[in-house]
């Protein structure tokens, strides 16, 4: 069954265990490909990670004049390929988020490719796998359908669904606020 | 219960999930080395080098489910890690003391020996007591307890306590007392996440313990309530429902409002009260006078959020009452933990499934550690010194006479005090890193230094090993096997992933191999493995409150961890604590508590404003002996800070990230400050991690709980100010 990375921001609590792990997938060279924020930091705690959406149409892939960035059959927008990458970091800049990262020694854009090993066979990536909080998961369709009606939003939506963001992505993402709505037991 | 197919319980969250194997590669199943919480985690291993690589989740480990923190992910590179100590050292400059300098590397031979030679001299000289043993629960309970007998039979010393005492040693006075048990919880964890009221009081949970958030959130996202004192705003207490933002040191007087509150809105069960407590009439009369407005001037807290409180609390229909270290470093952390105790016991939300009390368990094994005789005054079982009874059974399982065992010895700091007395004059030092987690460092250190002599066995050249005259190698948690019990009381198993590295030895075979040479092989040469060390725990342990004899290691992976009591082969364990609503007090009642308040050893002054607090940030462990070799770690939290408020840090004049003084009574270093609204004006936070001049411990203050012996490590006075800027000549 088919199963997505799916982001609770509200969950977070800023231990970068993701960016810990992200380093641990064998693919990935001991780099971390994500981030995560302090969102207000000389006022409170709140944190988010910022993790690359995957998007359907990606526009670090468009902008690649070399087609260095692959899109992998799950969906998974891979990192640049070595042997065609040239360091122009026109995807970095193109990305929304700005999500690719730049290796400067190397002149190689790397960014997330949903730890492709492991998810092209099933296996969560190692993000979602840590994860303390459950702020990354990693569901099936039909889970993530049921978190959309259980969290009933403001805005009736997904953030990376609006308009003005990047269109349609494979990761689907909940606004802080996943709280707004819920009922009180007592 | 059928003992054959019987597997502790799996909760919703629980999936089958492949794990990824790497080619060449196999994965051994263990838990992380650090924290109670005791993570699931594959080791990966190279096939052809035999070397741990990585990690790998461990998906279906009930508590966990594959989720780590960065510290877990991490922990492997403990093991191969360029710092670890290859061979013993011996350092023949006593004058070098206290710094890294003038070790040369030694034969376990010469290392052995030196260290017989040293002992027996010292013994003849000034007594059997003359030596001590300072010991840790960061390691298996083969080890606690082989450290125990160590002391007691091998070097024959009334001298041994633990790094509980800084760490469990409030929560293990606090329950036993109140419940007549010291196991840290009542429940499973896997039953956290169906309660509908979570009260966590001097708990960083999202810091300390971060794979148990996603169970706490959950409470919420079904409509529950978490509820948080803390004097800080946590990243648990940001979202909580309810966060009590208490001045550190005044959790009694908020518990005893709470309890007020909860006798006085009629939430409590009078039934429950009548038939399984005592000391409802006291404790009633002693907290009317802390109404809301009694308990705001004391604790800061406003009314309507004590009230608050109170109300959801009582209102709920399961509640879990939790706490941890910011509530149990304190002079009175044994009241303050049989004070929020109280709150289940007046409601009766105790001694069944959702609902119940628990200590947040801080060192992994903290709670097996403390129950096999490494306390001062415990034997094995969770037995004492003072029982004659108890002397009499330990003493047949180990082969000496009830009179050969030595008295009850003194806590860890004040062990401090003896060695300034020259009533100890040596040390066997293992597991714990005393030069930087105790209190009042400068006291300490000149302690260490004084020492005649000094063992220090580690895996890495920590700060307290700069004081010691020999230094023996050890091996990392991922080079032995052994068991450890988590935050939940439950017995797991830790597997063994690599050859120790080097030419290090587990402890437990440094302690037998010692023995041998002091000539008292014939109480210890016949364990020759860390489970024949188990399987005598096991007896040892027969009968005592801390029962372990029916757990083998088999069961153990069977169940999927075993929790005590586990009396006979046929027990499957004992997941949730008084079922039938008996205590282990004789007369089976729990006890509620009528307890004073009393303020903090130093309060603030004129010329000492401030409140200090210590604690812990997500990426280091403990002194940071070990987090603070791992680069990812590092690079996240290199160095502590100094949080203070904006409006403090006006009235200082100081800036963001400006460097300043901050001092007590006992010492004095230099911080860089971190501005944050997320601390009470009055208050203000350094993480604890970090030893020589930039340790926090050198202004902590070493004023200990009567009961507990923990020193307050959560409140002093102390004061800021603004470096001159120093002119260049
Ligand atoms: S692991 Fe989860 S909780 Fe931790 S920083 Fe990443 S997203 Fe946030
Ligand atoms: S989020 Fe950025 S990096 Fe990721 S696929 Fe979209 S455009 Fe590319
Ligand atoms: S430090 Fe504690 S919470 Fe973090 S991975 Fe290890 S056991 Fe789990």
């Amino acid at each position: 069954m088919k199963k997505r990375l799916y982001l609770e921001l509200e969950n977070c609590i800023g231990c970068r265990s993701c960016l810990a792990a992200c380093t641990q997938c064998g693919g990935h060279e001991e780099r971390n490909r994500n981030y995560v924020y302090d969102v207000n930091p000389l006022v409170n705690r709140q944190t988010m990670p910022l993790m690359c959406l995957h998007c359907v149409n990606p526009a670090c892939a468009r902008s690649c004049p070399a087609q260095a960035i692959q899109i992998h059959e799950t969906g998974a927008v891979l990192s640049a390929l070595v042997e065609k990458c040239i360091g122009c970091q026109n995807c970095t800049i193109a990305c929304p988020y700005g999500i690719p990262k730049f290796d400067t020694e190397q002149n190689l854009m790397y960014k997330c490719d949903l730890c492709i090993d492991r998810s092209k066979d099933g296996i969560p990536p190692m993000c979602a796998s840590v994860c303390p909080t459950n702020t990354l998961q990693w569901l099936t369709d039909e889970e993530i359908e049921a978190k959309q009606k259980q969290f009933n939003l403001d805005n009736g939506k997904w953030v990376t669904s609006m308009p003005y963001l990047e269109g349609e992505t494979n990761v689907k993402v909940n606004l802080p606020g996943i709280l707004q709505g819920v009922t009180k037991l007592f | 219960m059928q003992m054959d197919n019987f597997r502790n319980e799996r909760d919703q969250y629980f999936k089958e999930i492949d794990n990824l194997n790497h080619p060449n590669e196999t994965l051994v199943k263990t838990h992380c080395s650090y924290c109670a919480m005791q993570c699931g985690m594959n080791l990966r291993v190279n096939t052809k080098t035999n070397k741990i690589v990585g990690v790998e989740p461990r998906y279906d480990w009930p508590v966990t489910l594959g989720k780590m923190c960065p510290k877990g992910v991490t922990a492997y590179q403990q093991v191969n890690n360029k710092d670890r100590l290859l061979r013993p050292l011996i350092r023949d400059d006593q004058s070098l003391k206290g710094t890294k300098n003038g070790f040369r590397e030694a034969s376990w031979d010469e290392a052995y020996d030196l260290i017989v030679k040293k002992f027996t001299e010292l013994q003849e000289n000034y007594g059997k007591d003359s030596l001590s043993v300072y010991s840790g629960v960061s390691m298996t309970n083969e080890k606690c307890y082989l450290t125990g007998k160590f002391a007691r039979v091998g070097l024959q010393t009334r001298y041994i306590d633990y790094n509980g005492r800084f760490c469990m040693a409030s929560a293990a006075g606090g329950l036993n007392r109140s419940l007549g048990i010291d196991r840290g919880s009542t429940i499973p964890w896997t039953d956290v996440q169906d309660t509908d009221c979570i009260f966590l009081a001097g708990s960083n949970t999202a810091e300390c313990h971060p794979t148990m958030m996603f169970r706490v959130w959950a409470i919420q996202e079904r409509g529950g309530y978490v509820i948080v004192a803390d004097p800080r705003e946590t990243p648990v207490a940001r979202r909580a429902d309810l966060h009590l933002d208490l001045r550190p040191g005044t959790d009694l007087a908020l518990a005893n409002g709470i309890v007020n509150l909860l006798i006085e809105n009629g939430h409590i069960d009078e039934e429950f009260i009548k038939n399984h407590t005592n000391g409802f009439e006291d404790t009633k009369e002693l907290v009317k006078q802390f109404t809301p407005e009694y308990t705001s001037a004391i604790t800061g807290v406003a009314p309507e959020k004590i009230i608050r409180a109170a109300e959801i609390y009582g209102k709920a229909p399961n509640a879990i009452v939790m706490f941890a270290r910011g509530i149990e470093q304190q002079i009175k952390g044994v009241d303050n933990v049989s004070g929020y105790t109280n709150m289940a016991l007046v409601t009766g939300k105790i001694g069944r499934a959702k609902s119940g009390v628990a200590t947040i368990t801080g060192q992994g094994n903290g709670q097996g550690g403390r129950e096999h005789g490494q306390k001062a005054d415990a034997l094995p079982g969770y037995r004492k010194i003072a029982n004659p009874d108890h002397v009499k059974y330990v003493s047949k399982v180990w082969g000496i006479e009830p009179e050969e065992m030595p008295k009850e010895g003194v806590s860890a700091f004040e062990m401090f005090g003896l060695m300034e007395q020259k009533t100890i004059r040596a040390l066997y030092l293992l597991c714990s890193n005393p030069a930087v987690s105790a209190p009042d460092q400068n006291y300490v250190r000149e302690q260490l230094k004084n020492l005649d002599f000094m063992v220090c066995v580690d895996f890495y050249l920590s700060e307290s090993a700069e004081f010691a005259d020999v230094v023996l190698p050890t091996t990392t948690w991922a080079e032995d096997a052994g068991t450890t019990t988590n935050v939940e009381g439950r017995i797991i198993k830790i597997n063994q992933a690599q050859m120790p590295v080097g030419e290090s030895k587990p402890d437990w075979k440094i302690q037998v191999e010692l023995t041998e040479r002091m000539g008292r092989g014939k109480y210890f040469s016949h364990l020759k493995t860390s489970e024949d060390i188990f399987n005598e725990l096991r007896v040892a342990s027969k009968g005592g409150t801390a029962d372990y004899y029916g757990v083998t290691w088999e069961k153990i992976d069977k169940q999927d961890g075993v929790f005590w009591p586990c009396k006979d082969e046929n027990d499957p364990g004992t997941p949730r604590l008084f079922l039938d609503k008996k205590f282990n007090h004789p007369d089976g009642r729990a006890k509620i508590f009528a307890l004073p308040y009393r303020p903090s050893a130093e309060e603030p002054d004129e010329e000492y404003p401030l409140r200090l607090t210590t604690g812990r940030v997500v990426y280091h462990y403990l002194s940071g002996n070990q987090t603070r070799r791992i680069q990812f770690l590092r690079d996240m939290c290199p160095e502590p800070f100094v949080e203070v408020h904006p409006e403090t840090a006006a009235k200082y004049n100081i800036d963001h990230e400006e460097l300043v003084r901050l001092y007590t009574r006992r010492g004095e270093t230099t911080y860089k400050v971190k501005i944050t609204e997320a601390i009470r004006k009055d208050t203000v936070f350094v993480p604890y991690h970090w030893g020589h001049e930039k340790s926090i411990n050198l202004l902590t203050i070493g004023a200990l709980d009567p009961i507990s012996r923990m020193p307050e490590f959560k409140a002093c006075a102390a004061q800021i100010e603004k470096l001159k800027i120093k002119k260049v000549q």
